[in-house]
C-alpha cells in the first residue's frame, strides 16, 4: 500500500491524460460522424460508406479505451482510500467522484454499442450519449469541488471538453478521411467541413479557457507565480502553436477550391503533429487538475523579481560535493551510530511512501545543480554535433550524435539517486524497492536503448523507414510526460522556481520531436526548414541545462 | 509536503526521453487554508479543538485525520460528519508535548490530498 501511495499522485495525472486522450478521440469520433461522415457519405460514393465503417470503429475502440482508464481511475481512487481510511468498497463507489465515473462507463459503454451494433443510430441520439458523457466529465474536475462560481464553472469546462473533442479528437477521423479520398473536390468538402468544425472546437476552447483562466488564475501574479499559472501559460503556448498549424491547414484547404490538384500530404502531416501536441495538452490538462486553482493561493507565490534572479544565468558548477556530506548519507551514518550504540537495529534514514520528505541540504543542491550543468554539456554536444551533421559538416564522425547519449545514461546511472549502489550504501537489487529508483533504472535503461536505436537509424541505413520515426515519438511523449510532473503542495517558493524550469523543457521537447517527425514525413521544402529546427532545440536544451539553478 | 524533483528525472526528461514526475504521496488540489491550531502553532490542553479549513468541497465521510503523539504513537481522530463542506472538524484531549495532525482529503471532484499541521499543546 505504501509503494501504491508513493505512486498515487503520478499515476493518477498518467491516467487522467489518458482518459483525456481516450474520451476526446471517441467524442470526437461520434461528433465527426454526425457533421461529416453522415451529411456527406452520399457525396462522397463508396468511399463515404468506408469513412463511415471506419469513423465508427475510431469512435468504438477509443470509447473501450475510456472505459478502461475510466476503470482503473476508479480502482486506484478506491483502493487509496480502501488503504488509508478504512472505507468498504461500497463506501467508495458511493463517493461522487465514483458515480461519476460509473456515469461515464455507462455512456462510453453506449458509445461501443452503438458504434459498432447499430450503424444507423438517429443523430440525436448520438449526440444524447455524447453530452451524457461530458456532463459525468465535468463533475470530476476542479468546478465541482468549488465553493463558489460552480455552476458557470461547470458549464465551461464542460463547454471545454467539448471543443478539444470537436478540434483535437476529430483530427484521426479527419487523417483517416483524407486517406480514403482521392480527388481534389472529396478533399476539399472533408477540409472544409472539417475547418468549420474546428472553428467551432477553438471557439468553445477560446472561451471556455479565457473564462476558466479569468476565474482560476485570477490575476498576473498569479499567472506567472504559480504552477496553476505557468501549466496554464504551457496550454496557451502550445494552443497557439495548433492555431498556426491550423491556419496553415485552413489556408491549403482554400488552395484545394481553386486548384483541386493542389497536393494535401503537408496537409496530412500537420494534422498528425496537431494530434501529437493536442495531445500533449490533454497531459498538461491533467496534469492542470492536480493543482490548486492560483487564485486559491495568497501566500507562497513567486514574484517576477525572484524569477529574474533565479533564472539569470552563471558560470556552471561543474564540481561536486563529497558524497558523504549529502544529507541522506549524513543522517543515515547518524542513525547507524545511535542504533550500534543502543544495540539496535538501525531505522532507515528515508521510508518510501511514508508521506515524510527526504531530508536535503545544501550539498544535495549543489549536487543537483552539477547534475543538471553536466547533462547540459551532453545534450549541448548532442544539439552541436546534430546540427553540424546537419550541415553536412564532417559528417563521418557527427552522424554518430546518437551515442552521447550512452554517455549521459552513464552519468546519469552513477548520479541519479546517490543513496543507491554505486555511490551509496542501499544496494543494486535492495533499491528496486524505492519507486524512485525504479523509474530511474528504467530511464536510464531506456535512454540507451533509444540512443542505439537512432544511432542504427543514423548509420545503418534505416533512415527512410518506419524506424525513424520511434525517436521523434519518445521525444515527444518525454516532452509530455515532463509536463505531468507533481507540483509543490502549498506552492512552496522554491519547489515552484524549480518547476519553472521543466515547462520550457517540456516544450523544447515536444517542438523538437514533432519537427523532427516533419523532417521525416514532409516533402520539401518543409522538411528541410523542419531539419534545423529540432537541432536547435537540442542546443536551447542544453543551455536551459546549464543554466539550472536551485539557490 | 513534497519531494524535491530529482536530477535524475528532469534530466531525463531534457535529454528527450520519457521522464517521470516526483512519486509523491499526495498532490496539491484541495489545500489547506487556515487552521486551528495553525502550523507550527500552539494550542491550550487540555481540551484541544481542531479546525481545518480547505478551499474545495470536502467529503467528510471519506477523510481521514491521524494525530501523532509525542512519543510517536498514533491516533485517528473521528471526523465530525455535520461540519461546513469545505472544513474538517474534531476534538482531542492532549497533554502538553509537540504533536503533528496530518489530513488526508478526499475533495468531491475525487482528488486526494494529504499534509501536516505540526503543532505544540502548551501546559493546563
Amino acid at each position: 500500500m505504501a509503494l501504491l501511495i508513493d505512486l498515487f499522485g503520478y499515476l493518477s495525472v498518467i491516467l487522467h491524460g489518458l482518459t483525456i486522450v481516450a474520451q476526446s478521440m471517441a467524442l470526437g469520433g461520434i461528433l465527426f460522424l454526425i457533421f461529416l461522415a453522415r451529411p456527406f457519405a452520399d457525396a462522397l460514393g463508396t468511399v463515404g460508406d468506408d469513412i463511415l465503417r471506419r469513423t465508427r470503429r475510431i469512435a468504438g475502440w477509443a470509447a473501450v479505451a475510456l472505459i478502461v482508464c475510466e476503470a482503473a481511475t476508479i480502482a486506484l481512487q478506491g483502493a487509496v482510500l480502501i488503504g488509508t481510511v478504512d472505507l468498504s468498497f461500497a463506501d467508495v463507489m458511493s463517493a461522487d467522484f465514483a458515480i461519476a465515473g460509473q456515469i461515464k462507463i455507462l455512456a462510453a459503454a453506449l458509445l461501443v454499442v452503438l458504434a459498432f451494433g447499430f450503424p444507423n443510430t438517429p443523430r440525436p441520439v448520438l449526440a444524447g450519449v455524447v453530452l451524457l458523457e461530458l456532463a459525468a466529465a465535468t463533475l470530476t474536475t476542479h468546478a465541482n469541488a468549488r465553493l463558489e462560481d460552480r455552476v458557470p464553472l461547470l458549464i465551461v469546462e464542460g463547454l471545454h471538453q467539448l471543443g478539444a473533442a470537436i478540434w483535437i479528437g476529430g483530427i484521426p477521423s479527419f487523417i483517416m478521411a483524407l486517406g480514403r479520398c482521392h480527388d481534389g473536390m472529396a478533399w476539399r468538402k472533408v477540409g472544409k467541413r472539417f475547418s468549420q468544425m474546428s472553428t467551432v472546437g477553438v471557439a468553445c476552447i477560446l472561451v471556455s479557457g479565457a473564462t476558466m483562466t479569468y476565474l482560476y488564475v485570477g490575476d498576473l501574479p498569479g499567472f506567472y507565480g504559480t504552477a496553476y499559472g505557468v501549466m496554464v501559460g504551457a496550454k496557451m503556448a502550445m494552443f497557439a502553436g495548433l492555431l498556426c498549424l491550423g491556419a496553415m491547414n485552413y489556408l491549403l484547404v482554400e488552395r484545394l477550391r481553386t486548384n483541386p490538384a493542389t497536393p494535401i500530404t503537408r496537409l496530412k502531416r500537420f494534422a498528425e503533429v496537431e494530434i501529437g501536441i493536442g495531445f500533449t495538452l490533454f497531459f498538461a490538462a491533467a496534469s492542470l487538475t492536480s493543482v490548486a486553482p492560483a487564485i486559491d493561493l495568497s501566500t507562497d507565490r513567486v514574484t517576477w523579481n525572484e524569477i529574474v534572479e533565479r533564472n539569470t544565468p552563471q558560470m556552471p558548477v561543474l564540481t561536486s560535493p563529497d558524497h558523504a556530506a549529502l544529507a541522506l548519507p549524513a543522517l543515515q551514518q547518524k542513525l547507524d551510530q545511535e542504533a550500534e550504540a543502543q544495540k539496535k537495529n538501525p531505522p532507515p534514514a528515508f521510508v518510501p511512501g511514508s508521506g515524510d520528505l527526504p531530508p536535503r541540504n545544501l550539498d544535495d543542491i549543489r549536487w543537483s545543480e552539477y547534475n543538471h550543468h553536466w547533462a547540459g554539456l551532453f545534450v549541448l554536444l548532442m544539439g552541436v554535433l546534430a546540427l553540424a551533421n546537419q550541415a553536412k559538416l564532417a559528417r563521418p564522425v557527427t552522424k554518430h550524435w546518437p551515442l552521447v547519449l550512452l554517455g549521459l545514461a552513464v552519468f546519469l546511472f552513477l548520479r541519479s539517486d546517490p543513496e543507491v549502489w554505486p555511490l551509496g550504501e542501499e544496494g543494486f537489487w535492495e533499491s528496486f524497492r524505492d519507486v524512485e529508483v525504479v523509474q530511474h533504472r528504467m530511464f536510464v535503461a531506456l535512454t540507451v536503448i533509444f540512443g542505439l536505436f537512432e544511432w542504427r537509424v543514423r548509420v545503418g541505413g534505416l533512415a527512410k523507414t518506419k524506424a525513424a520515426l520511434v525517436f521523434p515519438i519518445m521525444t515527444a511523449l518525454g516532452g509530455a510526460l515532463l509536463l505531468t510532473h507533481q507540483h509543490a503542495i502549498a506552492n512552496v517558493k522554491d519547489q515552484l522556481l524549480i518547476e519553472l524550469t521543466h515547462t520550457p523543457l517540456a516544450l523544447a521537447s515536444v517542438a523538437l520531436g514533432w519537427s523532427r517527425w516533419l523532417e521525416i514525413r514532409l516533402d520539401p521544402p518543409g522538411n528541410k526548414i523542419a531539419g534545423w529546427i529540432w537541432p536547435a532545440c537540442f542546443i536551447f536544451i542544453g543551455f536551459l541545462l546549464l543554466s539550472y539553478r536551485e539557490i | 509536503m513534497t519531494r524535491s524533483i530529482s536530477t535524475g528525472r528532469k534530466v531525463l526528461g531534457a535529454a528527450l526521453f520519457l521522464a517521470l514526475g516526483a512519486p509523491l504521496p499526495a498532490f496539491a488540489h484541495a489545500i489547506l487554508m487556515a487552521s486551528t491550531p495553525a502550523v507550527n502553532g500552539t494550542a491550550e490542553g487540555p481540551d484541544v479543538s481542531f479546525d481545518l479549513r480547505f478551499n474545495s468541497r470536502i467529503d467528510h465521510k471519506r477523510s481521514r485525520l491521524t494525530l501523532t503523539l509525542p512519543d510517536r504513537s498514533q491516533q485517528v481522530l473521528p471526523i465530525a460528519e455535520d461540519g461546513p463542506e469545505d472544513q474538517l472538524t474534531t476534538k482531542a484531549a492532549l497533554k502538553p508535548g509537540a504533536y503533528t495532525l496530518r489530513w488526508q482529503v478526499l475533495a468531491i471532484d475525487g482528488h486526494i490530498t494529504r499534509g501536516d499541521v505540526p503543532f505544540t499543546v502548551g501546559g493546563n
